[in-house]
């Protein structure tokens, strides 16, 4: 059991370390800026209220939401595309 | 006659004559004056011809100042059009995207940031009679608590975090540190997550416990003195989520592997405490854990977010030992309505043939926010406080064989929840003796007053209904029946913000 364990959690590592990006994402179009912000708006209070209160972008600079956003997203295990809504929301405010 | 005539022939051909020369002469003075007259055309003509090519060399100029005209009116349209363009971006606001793409790039790709939690509380405890032959009085204190989180992000798939919780608790003041770790992002759907972190078992210890986010002032029974599950765990996480529906319905997986549990002592009922220390001769058995959740509501269902999870963590404890337990745990909102609530359950394989130290615990909260109730006759501005209410009760519970009572009479460490034993109140523990029982029971009121999202004033009354049954247990090992313990109540205020 141990060993087999000890095999799945190998091999998602190496498939996930051979997909470890190069460099920063490149910035949303205009477009997807907009189809962000609205998707973000209609997740942030149902997610943020999840485990407390939602907090209002106002109350952070864009650049803590950016580190903030990545805390949460590993306690909350959100999905990553719904992570980059709620960011571009927040920062957005 | 001839003669005659030759005679008058004579005179008319002299006249003839005459006449001829003197319109000779004529023609030749008009000959003259054609002449001057042509010469004066002449003379006329050059001056066209000369007043003519000055006139297309002006016409020419002209051809060419309205050409150059024209491209001025060209370029001054251009310019006007840029000039309007610009007018426009510099009167219309600033994107706040792009403000905020432009500051973060004045800031650097390092980013650093603070965050956490500050508060400070009053606690009230009655504690009615000693337990177990141990001291009590009812106590009242203040006590004050500071929680900086700190967030380091030196590229977009990789952070740390760390928290130190720092307090004046009932050992006076102290700091320890609560978690640290690092976050890399390997893709959409894998963080590998290594460090010391909060035990990702249910829901309580990685996201209820800082001080803003739970909603009482006290942790449930099963993650206080009592704790089923270790609270804390030094090692890696493989973890993350996905949506496998529509917008909304997600599922998510964490599981890890660590040093494994501790316990304060070997004796039945021993308090659990940190993760087994580095390099110590009992971390040759490693622990492993698994934790499961699924999100099945839509979010357009408009039905509320309904979580239901299950998780386990397994491991070895004084280097042979076994110690397994599971749990299942659920977390519904909708509207103003929240409840939430976790079961869990640890075996713990005892040394020297002792019988197996069997643990339960549970807990079930439910709060309603009263942002929408309207008294009436109440002035609008009575209504907006009530409007920032939230009434809130919880049942908790512990079930185990036996508690040891050099936990009962010690008092170490700072922090909520987890780590502090003692019969003395605390950050995030009342106190009572009551919850030290091996049945212990206990029935918080709370009433929140929300200041702003992060910002809480929380005040809870406690009510402790143990039940009879269960043991103490000496440093020795000696068990005596727990009997009867008296029902205590405590009052407890708090003032927190998160940050």
């Amino acid at each position: 059991m141990k060993k087999l364990f000890a095999a799945i959690a190998f091999a998602s590592l190496a498939i996930g370390l051979a997909q470890i990006p190069a460099s920063a994402q490149e910035s949303p179009s205009p477009a997807e800026h907009r189809r962000l912000f609205r998707e973000g708006a209609e997740l942030w209070p149902v997610y943020c209220n999840t485990c407390h209160n939602a907090r209002p972008g106002s109350e952070m600079a864009p650049y803590q939401w950016d580190l903030i956003i990545m805390h949460m997203r590993t306690l909350g295990n959100l999905p990553a595309g719904d992570v980059r809504a709620i960011v571009e929301y927040l920062k957005a405010r | 006659m001839a003669g005659f005539a030759r005679a008058a022939d004579s005179d008319t051909s002299a006249a003839e004559l005459k006449e001829i020369k003197s319109e000779m002469r004529q023609m030749r003075e008009e000959r003259k004056r054609d002449r001057e007259v042509i010469r004066s055309l002449e003379v006329k003509v050059q001056q066209l011809e000369s007043k003519d090519s000055r006139v297309e060399a002006t016409t020419q100029q002209l051809r060419s100042t309205d050409q150059k005209l024209q491209e001025t009116t060209l370029e001054l349209q251009q310019t006007n059009a840029q000039v309007k363009t610009l007018q426009t971006k510099v009167e219309a606001p600033i994107a706040t995207s792009e403000f905020g793409d432009a500051f973060s790039k004045y800031l650097g790709t390092h980013s650093f940031t603070v965050t956490g939690a500050a508060g400070g509380n009053f606690i009230y405890d009655q504690q009615s009679s000693s337990i177990d032959g141990l001291h009590s009085a009812s106590q009242n204190s203040f006590f004050f608590d500071w929680e900086p989180m700190i967030l380091y992000r030196p590229t977009d798939w990789i952070l740390f975090q760390g928290v130190i919780s720092t307090a004046f608790g009932s050992t006076g003041t102290g700091a320890d540190l609560s978690t640290a770790d690092f976050q890399i992002f390997l893709n959409d759907y894998m963080t590998v997550e290594a460090g010391l972190f909060d035990q990702p078992f249910g829901d309580w210890y990685e996201t209820q416990s800082p001080m803003w986010v739970n909603r009482f002032v006290t942790a449930p029974l099963p993650f206080g003195v009592e704790a089923v599950v270790p609270p804390a765990e030094l090692g890696v996480q493989l973890r993350g989520g996905m949506q496998f529906g529509a917008l909304g319905q997600d599922f998510d997986y964490t599981v890890w592997g660590g040093n494994g549990p501790n316990f304060s002592s070997s004796v039945l009922g021993a308090a659990l405490s940190g993760p087994t220390a580095v390099a110590n001769s009992q971390t040759n058995g490693k622990s492993i854990g698994a934790r499961f959740r699924v999100y099945p509501l839509p979010v357009d269902s408009e039905m509320g977010r309904l979580e239901l999870g299950a998780s386990t963590y397994n491991g070895k404890w004084s280097n042979g030992n076994w110690y397994n337990s599971w749990g299942v745990d659920f977390n519904y909102f909708v509207g103003d309505l929240q409840a939430r609530g976790e079961w869990m359950e640890s075996y713990r394989q005892m040394p020297m043939g002792q019988n197996t130290d069997h643990r339960q615990g549970w807990y079930l909260q439910a709060g309603y926010f009263l942002t929408h109730l309207n008294v009436p006759g109440l002035p609008d501005r009575l209504n907006g406080y009530i409007h920032r209410l939230e009434p809130l009760v919880r049942y908790s519970g512990v079930n185990q064989r036996g508690v040891s009572t050099d936990d009962i009479g010690a008092a170490t460490g700072v922090g909520q929840g987890g780590f502090q034993v003692g019969l003395v109140p605390d950050f995030g523990i009342n106190g009572s003796p009551a919850t030290w029982a091996p049945h212990s029971r206990e029935v918080a009121l709370a009433l929140d007053y929300w200041i702003a999202p992060s910002i809480v004033w929380q005040n809870e009354f406690d009510i402790e209904l143990p039940e009879a049954g269960g043991l103490f247990v000496s440093s020795t090992g000696a068990e005596t029946p727990a009997g009867s313990i008296p029902n205590d109540h405590a009052f407890l205020s708090q003032f927190t913000i998160g940050f």
